[in-house]
């Protein structure tokens, strides 16, 4: 699978959205997931209460270990390495991949089960062991799915979002080589069957990390399928890679985790399997591997620390909240993201990881700034501000787009003094003489072409708020009642305590 | 104590007489709203596109036109946060970020002012209609102005409140994503005309003007009969016909 | 090129931990101060305080444990006294027609006897013959019987973990699992049982720590969830007591 693979087709996020909006079926498959996810979540967070404590919690709890990620990266490898762990340092995507490759040529590896790993879909690592003639399968339902397809995840929680169960029966049909009904049960027990087979020949096991702890050098795993259990159970080599940033200190903190990323992904109070695995296995045990690496991921994540806009990002669980809160996902599904992560973190991640930010700032444009992503993270990263910041740094660098930038210095000029957009107030109702009917402008010309395309606009009335200010500031002055002394006393207090350092602001 | 009222470039343009509501409505509480003419816009546009020297050229307006008020009252939640953000935007300029941070704790949006500055709930208004009522995504979400709206809807005579599927769906306006992303922003308006006409009201209400034209532009376009408007227009009208 | 495995993972390693200083320092100097090497300060350790509180009696406890287990698909089974378990599995496993029944070496389930009270199956004890294949012996299993280490109630989480007599194959590649809850070891919350992995440190702990709660689940099809994808699909907790 290459990087291109699985992607709609079209050079920008526009292009690409605008295929996927046409895709009526992409489109109500999408809606219909990430609303069940998104209220399942909403359900579960209700129900479990002080979800606002928990949240801040987990926040606090992903900033003390990023700001002291030296310590805790340490700990973790020193701890993982006395459990009898090979650790290894991968700072780019192509050494990941080199070290990986060493691993199964050693081991003279025919096959790799994998289980879900967002980080292995970073490094394309299943073309790479396929090109040194490693069958890597994925052993996820909807990850098997995608990889027969020939294509990349398109939600970080559920890959195959975008396909139906007669797309799936095809694609399973032609792996069996005979002819499945489109049944969910008979198609799962199909791959069920077909990949305890695979399960049992593979030489290895390769997993994601959901979170690594540092105080015991255990990596910990969340999945509903059992599949990862058996990565990390059948196979004599484990191969866990793992972003740089996955690090929490201690099982206290897990609790806090387990509390947050299932009920934020899918409304789980936990995921049916959360595995703890510290190790390979003891030598006395009859089952887990015999030899077991972690490679540490950087990839572009360090770009990030030390960076206050940005920081962070890093603590971002990937639990795909905010793929389900976001109406812009909802509409434009996952591939038209372009890059391995979608969706609003997607849009921050992608370019954030690419040193090359104009090649992929585009993305950071598909949002309408709502912020339901940052109400929706269980760790409050500020993903609505962190969109704003990179377009600023896309224009500081010299990369807007130029007809834009004439528009905004325009902009600048009017709205830097009254008197000039009063004066273009004035221009305006004049030019909107050739246009507007009855209070209305419907031309589809110019800048009005997308939006009076499903929108009719107002014009301008005869007089805007400040030419009729005088007059009506006149009447006001006139009419006005006296004002009853509490509300008096409290405007007063109010500003009191203001100046006493109290105040309403927010962030 | 000054009021003064913020009346973002496009009521005063556009909607002047969501102004007009505004300081009429509060003229019946005795607060005389100021209005310092040498305010223009918030400079949303070009922050939010990343032309922050714009934005700050722009903002240097309102901080500036508001340095001597006690309170400001705005029409919209967005322009509202949008100050929020001057902190940010002057982070590297003292004298101008001790401004913002200033004119931060005074910025009130409208429903916020009047219900948790002047403690009122109930304008004392009539309004026998069926209305629901869009959150604008800033309003509620960066400023936290949820149940305001809803008190004061709650005490209007007449007026029977339908709640909007999917209220807090963003309408897909966001400034210029609705011009650079226009296929995107399209989908989106479309649903939220759909949620609004499924609730059969007769009125979309809101607490921001650029939301409520996105809205009330697609609704008009389909020609669905929905009056659209600011919720202090509502007020007003409903006290005038009491 | 290292001429043995081993020698290979040597050179590894020995690259690694060169690597791992450069590393570390990087990322000490891009956050602009010295490396830290000392613990540092964790004031926001664990769950908030309020939660660390929070308790639920005995009965409260079974009842969420029941409730919850069941609402994802799991079968709750309360009986009272070892024998009622011996009877409970003895039934269910002539009412599945198993022929191959897996279990954990532990002296709970030799009193527990199944070996007698089953005719109809052969009943395997995990890694009591160094020459049998365990995995394989797991994978052809119709039931897996385990007894929990722990159990989180607030969750409806089984908690078992690995060791030569314990393992992980056991509750994982049967087609059903019978977990055994001694209701002492029932707690509310998952708190409880993680405190005894961070006091305990990493010498304590066992290859695998695992978390079950319920059957193998997958909604990847449309939504439409579909039960046993790879772990078991029915999933009985017996809790005892």
């Amino acid at each position: 699978m290459s990087s291109g693979h699985g992607h709609s087709d079209g050079a920008t996020v526009k292009e690409r959205a605008d295929l996927a909006l046409n895709n009526d079926f992409l489109r109500k498959a999408v809606k219909f997931t990430t609303e069940r996810l998104k209220g399942g979540k909403l359900k579960a967070t209700e129900e479990h209460g002080n979800w606002e404590e928990w949240r801040e919690r987990g926040k606090q709890i992903r900033l003390h270990t990023i700001a002291h990620l030296d310590y805790y990266l340490n700990l973790f490898v020193d701890n993982a390495r006395a459990n009898g762990v090979h650790v290894h340092f991968a700072d780019t995507a192509e050494e990941a991949v080199h070290i990986s490759l060493s691993i199964a040529e050693r081991k003279q590896a025919k096959s790799v089960v994998k289980s879900k790993s967002m980080v292995t879909e970073e490094l394309h690592l299943n073309h790479a062991l396929e090109s040194i003639g490693v069958e890597a399968v994925e052993t996820d339902l909807g990850e098997y799915i995608i990889q027969l397809a020939g294509e990349t995840p398109s939600h970080i929680i559920i890959p195959a979002i975008h396909k139906n169960r007669y797309q799936i029966a095809d694609l399973l049909s032609e792996d069996a080589g005979e002819k499945l009904e489109p049944d969910t049960s008979i198609l799962a027990g199909y791959v069920r069957r077909k990949l305890r087979a695979k399960f049992l020949e593979a030489d290895i096991g390769m997993t994601g990390c959901n979170f690594a702890i540092a105080e015991t050098g255990s990596m910990v795993l969340f999945e509903n399928e059992g599949n990862a259990r058996m990565v990390t159970t059948v196979p004599k080599t484990q191969i866990t890679l793992m972003g740089m940033e996955r690090i929490i200190p201690s099982w206290a903190d897990l609790e806090v985790m387990a509390t947050l990323l299932p009920r934020s992904a899918t409304g789980q109070k936990l995921t049916v399997y959360m595995s703890g695995i510290t190790g390979p296995r003891r030598s006395a045990d009859a089952d887990g591997p015999d030899e077991m690496h972690i490679i540490i991921v950087d990839n572009g994540r360090s770009l990030q620390l030390g960076d206050p806009e940005f920081q962070e990002l890093l603590n971002c669980i990937r639990c795909g909240a905010c793929l389900n809160a976001c109406p812009v996902y909802r509409h434009i599904g996952g591939h038209a993201y372009g890059g391995t992560y979608s969706g609003p973190i997607g849009a921050v991640l992608t370019p954030s990881l690419q040193k090359n930010v104009a090649e992929w700032d585009d993305i950071a444009n598909a949002s309408s700034l709502c912020g339901a992503c940052y109400e929706a993270c269980p760790v409050k990263i500020p993903l609505h501000e962190m969109l704003i910041y990179l377009r600023r740094r896309k224009i500081e660098s010299g990369h807007g787009d130029k007809v834009e930038a004439i528009g905004m210095k325009g902009f600048a000029t009017v709205m830097s003094k009254s008197g000039r957009f009063k004066a273009a107030l004035k221009l305006g109702k004049l030019g909107q003489k050739l246009v507007a009917r009855n209070g209305e402008i419907r031309i589809k010309i110019g800048p009005l072409k997308g939006w009076n395309s499903v929108r009719v606009t107002p014009s301008l009335p005869k007089k805007s708020f400040r030419d009729q200010w005088g007059t009506m500031e006149a009447e006001i002055r006139n009419g006005l009642k006296e004002m009853d002394p509490d509300m008096k006393n409290r405007m007063e207090a109010i500003v009191k305590d203001r100046a006493n350092g109290g105040g309403h602001g927010h962030g | 104590m000054k009021v003064s009222l913020f009346i973002t470039c496009l009521s005063d343009a556009i909607y002047p007489r969501v102004g007009e509501a505004m300081v009429r409505l509060l003229a019946n509480y005795g607060v005389k709203v100021e209005f310092p003419t040498v305010q223009t816009c918030c400079g949303q546009p070009a922050f939010n596109s990343g032309y922050w020297d714009e934005a700050r050229a722009t903002a240097k307006t309102i901080l500036e036109a508001f340095e001597d008020c006690d309170f400001v009252i705005s029409p919209s939640g967005s322009c509202t946060g949008m100050i929020h953000h001057y902190p940010k935007l002057f982070e590297n300029d003292a004298i101008m970020y001790e401004k913002a941070v200033k004119l931060q704790s005074k910025s009130y949006e409208f429903t916020q002012f009047l219900v948790q500055v002047l403690g009122v709930t109930d304008v004392g208004a009539t309004f026998p209609h069926k209305v629901t009522y869009h959150p604008s995504c800033h309003g509620s979400r960066l400023l936290g102005v949820k149940d305001e709206p809803l008190a004061l809807m709650s005490k209007v005579k007449g007026l029977e409140f339908v709640p909007l599927p999917f209220a807090e769906d963003c309408c897909g306006f966001g400034g210029t994503f609705a011009v650079k992303m226009s296929e995107i922003s399209g989908a989106m308006v479309s649903e939220k005309s759909d949620h609004v006409k499924e609730t059969e009201a007769e009125v979309l209400v809101g607490l921001d003007m650029a939301c409520l034209m996105n809205i009330a532009g697609n609704l008009r376009y389909r020609n669905e009969p929905v009056r659209v408007m600011h919720l202090a227009e509502l007020l007003y009208e409903g006290v005038k016909q009491a | 090129m290292a001429d043995t495995h081993q020698d290979w993972l040597i050179e590894m390693e020995a690259e690694s931990r060169s690597k791992q200083t450069k590393f570390i320092n990087s990322i000490s100097e891009k956050l602009r101060r010295p490396m830290v090497t000392e613990p540092p300060r964790h004031p926001f350790r664990g769950s908030p305080d309020f939660w660390n509180d929070y308790e639920l009696n005995e009965e409260e406890r079974i009842e969420r444990f029941t409730t919850n287990f069941k609402s994802v698909g799991g079968h709750v089974q309360r009986l009272s006294t070892m024998e009622e378990v011996q009877r409970f599995i003895a039934d269910k496993a002539s009412e599945l027609s198993a022929k191959y029944v897996i279990r954990q070496n532990q002296p709970e389930l030799d009193e527990l006897g199944l070996e007698g009270a089953l005719p109809g199956a052969q009943v395997s004890v995990w890694n009591s013959d160094p020459e049998q294949h365990w995995k394989a012996r797991a994978a052809e299993a119709d039931i897996g019987v385990v007894i929990a280490d722990y159990a989180a109630a607030y969750t409806g989480s089984i908690t078992v973990l690995s060791s030569k007599d314990k393992g992980r194959s056991v509750s994982l590649l049967p087609t059903v699992l019978m977990a055994i809850i001694p209701v002492e070891r029932l707690k509310t919350r998952l708190g409880e049982i993680m405190v005894h992995f961070d006091e305990g440190g990493r010498d304590s702990l066992p290859a695998g720590i695992h978390f079950i709660s319920g059957p193998s689940r997958s909604a990847d099809i449309e939504n439409d969830l579909t039960i046993g994808v790879h772990g078991p699909g029915v999933v009985y907790a017996l809790i005892v007591g």
